[in-house]
């Protein structure tokens, strides 16, 4: 009996330890990925379907400037995975035009993307009223989630869920629409302890800054687009303003859930909720295209 | 060409050995692949190791019999090479001229450093990523004369006669002019790749400036006699490499049979790679 009753306890307590440690959200995944058929959706730890848009809690911690991130699209790939915003459950989807998959060229010196790119769930940047940040004011959102970048060492995957920490942002304007790049470091990264602000970065990861920059203006350029541009002359916005577009964001987010509904130019806003599940169909990868492979130069 | 590529073991294993054939037989990737594909043209065969963008250091084993490419180990691990911001793995579809030996008992006139004792590099720049294994014909651009560690290492570059840009490439300058920054990128990469594993920063004959085609050629050409003299026992020290071959039948290291030892080919899922590799160095002073 004593045995039992000192050992129960301690079980609950490792159990809460692995809670926290081993990944909390599982995956449904549909179809073969790198086609437009393919979709990985949440699972939620109660194994009903959820979205990555809407049931990861943000969790915005001001003390020390943590959030959560949804993980899209692993360093040094090149298909464009992201949230969906037109289908239910919003699951993870690779952006495509009419029925073909898209995939970001590599821009000499760049293999694919050079962060571990993703969403910030609970967060809408608002495309149905301009902006009243300041300096962006009057410009409207992209419709999207707020993007994040993580410059941690490890690869991640997709659909990971990382808490990490906010160093600072961008804000890119592609093709008229704000859309902010946020920094992130996975705050398990043996790197976090130590950077905390911008200039770490620099200190730390040497010629990042100004890469992240280059690369969010030129990769595009492949396709026939024109560069991007970027509010306040390309120059990165600290933490504090960084907190304050999150929480905008967050606000437009709640809006969205609460009077935006149903409204066919917004996300869907189907979540969690009513016991949905989904089964795993997974089929295996199709081939990625070898021109995908190519380099491309920008005189 | 009919040239493929058989696979023994799993990718990132000690067991991987990746034998090239020849209409179906093994054959030795380090002598009995022709230099020239296409001598009149200038055209040469060229053996891809390392497809660009990767990090495992695959390279013709100078010890092993028909020379399989195998993946270098250092202290029984596999060695991985290091990401150095902003690079990924290798930056060039990276390999080796088949026939040619970078000789140690001759120290080059101009680099005043021997030989490393292995068959030339060659980075291919062209835009398709290669497989290791792969017999790829080339057009020689020019040289970057590395000093690894106090020897001399050629890193001839080349483009696929088939890469959509080869015909506007005929010389050094043009890589400058189609491929922008390539060139300072190359120098950087050789320079400080070694620096994650605590080793200094390699250095560069001739203040790390490319020559252009025609030294590049007269290198190749030094490199193949002194293959030649290896082949045929005339080297001054011949460093236990392994010269057994199934198309050289004036050597006596000629053997038609040697390629009946070789294991059948196995089609093995990659093993997967330490999540280590995947760490992205800093280092000051670069990019």
């Amino acid at each position: 009996m004593l045995r039992r009753s000192i050992s129960r306890p301690a079980q609950r307590l490792l159990m809460t330890k692995s809670h926290l440690e081993t990944p909390f959200y599982g995956k449904v995944v549909q179809g073969s990925k790198f086609t437009p058929e393919y979709a990985q959706y949440l699972k939620l730890p109660n194994g009903e379907v959820g979205s990555y848009f809407h049931d990861i809690p943000l969790e915005l911690n001001r003390t020390d400037n943590t959030v959560n991130m949804v993980v899209e699209v692993a360093r040094w790939s090149n298909a464009k995975f992201e949230i969906s915003r037109t289908r239910p459950f919003n699951p993870m989807v690779q952006d495509n035009k009419n029925g073909k998959v898209r995939f970001i060229d590599n821009v000499f010196p760049a293999h694919g993307f050079i962060h571990n790119y993703g969403a910030i769930p609970q967060t809408w940047e608002d495309p149905t009223v301009p902006s009243t940040h300041e300096g962006v004011e009057g410009i409207k959102g992209d419709n999207d989630p707020l993007d994040c970048c993580e410059i941690g060492s490890a690869v991640l995957s997709m659909g990971d869920v990382k808490r990490v920490k906010i160093l600072g942002s961008l804000a890119m304007i592609d093709q008229g629409e704000l859309d902010w790049k946020i920094l992130v470091i996975d705050t398990k990264d043996p790197l976090a302890p130590q950077v905390h602000n911008l200039n770490d970065v620099e200190t730390h990861f040497p010629k990042v800054l100004e890469s992240t920059r280059s690369w969010f203006r030129n990769y595009k350029i492949p396709t026939g687009k024109p560069a991007n541009e970027f509010a306040f002359s390309g120059q990165y916005r600290g933490i504090s303003e960084t907190l304050s577009v999150i929480e905008e964001c967050h606000e437009s987010w709640r809006k969205l859930l609460r009077e935006l509904e149903g409204n066919e130019s917004v996300p869907q806003t189907k979540r969690a909720g009513a016991g949905v599940v989904y089964e795993s169909q997974e089929l295996p990868d199709a081939p990625i295209p070898p021109e995908i492979g190519k380099w491309h130069y920008i005189k | 060409m009919g040239y493929t590529a058989r696979q023994i073991g799993a990718k990132n294993s000690l067991d991987y050995k990746v034998f090239i054939e020849k209409d179906g037989q093994p054959i030795s990737s380090f002598h009995d692949i022709p230099l020239y594909a296409d001598e009149a043209n200038q055209i040469f065969n060229m053996v891809v190791e390392i497809p660009r963008w990767t990090n495992a250091k695959l390279e013709i084993s100078k010890e092993e019999t028909l020379n399989p490419i195998i993946q270098d180990t250092k202290k029984g691990k596999l060695r991985f090479v290091r990401n150095c911001f902003p690079h990924h793995g290798y930056i060039h579809n990276y390999g080796a001229f088949p026939q040619t030996w970078e000789d140690p008992s001759s120290v080059h006139p101009e680099t005043k450093a021997a030989g490393d004792n292995d068959p030339l590099d060659v980075l291919e720049i062209g835009e398709t990523i290669g497989y290791t294994g792969q017999v790829k014909q080339v057009k020689v651009l020019g040289v970057m004369a590395l000093l690894d560690e106090g020897e001399t290492d050629w890193k001839i570059i080349v483009i696929d006669i088939n890469d959509p840009l080869a015909a506007k490439l005929n010389d050094i300058e043009d890589v400058e002019k189609y491929f922008p920054g390539l060139l300072r990128a190359t120098n950087e990469w050789f320079r400080i790749y070694k620096i994650p594993d605590g080793k200094p920063e390699n250095q560069f004959a001739f203040s790390g400036e490319a020559k252009n085609k025609k030294y590049a050629l007269d290198v190749i050409r030094e490199c193949s006699e002194a293959w030649k003299n290896l082949i045929q026992g005339k080297a001054a020290d011949a460093k236990d490499i392994e010269l057994t071959n199934t198309t050289l039948s004036g050597t006596s290291t000629f053997s038609a049979a040697a390629a009946q030892a070789v294991p059948a080919g196995e089609a093995k899922e990659d093993a997967p790679i330490d999540k280590s590799i995947d760490k992205w160095f800093f280092i000051s002073g670069s990019a």
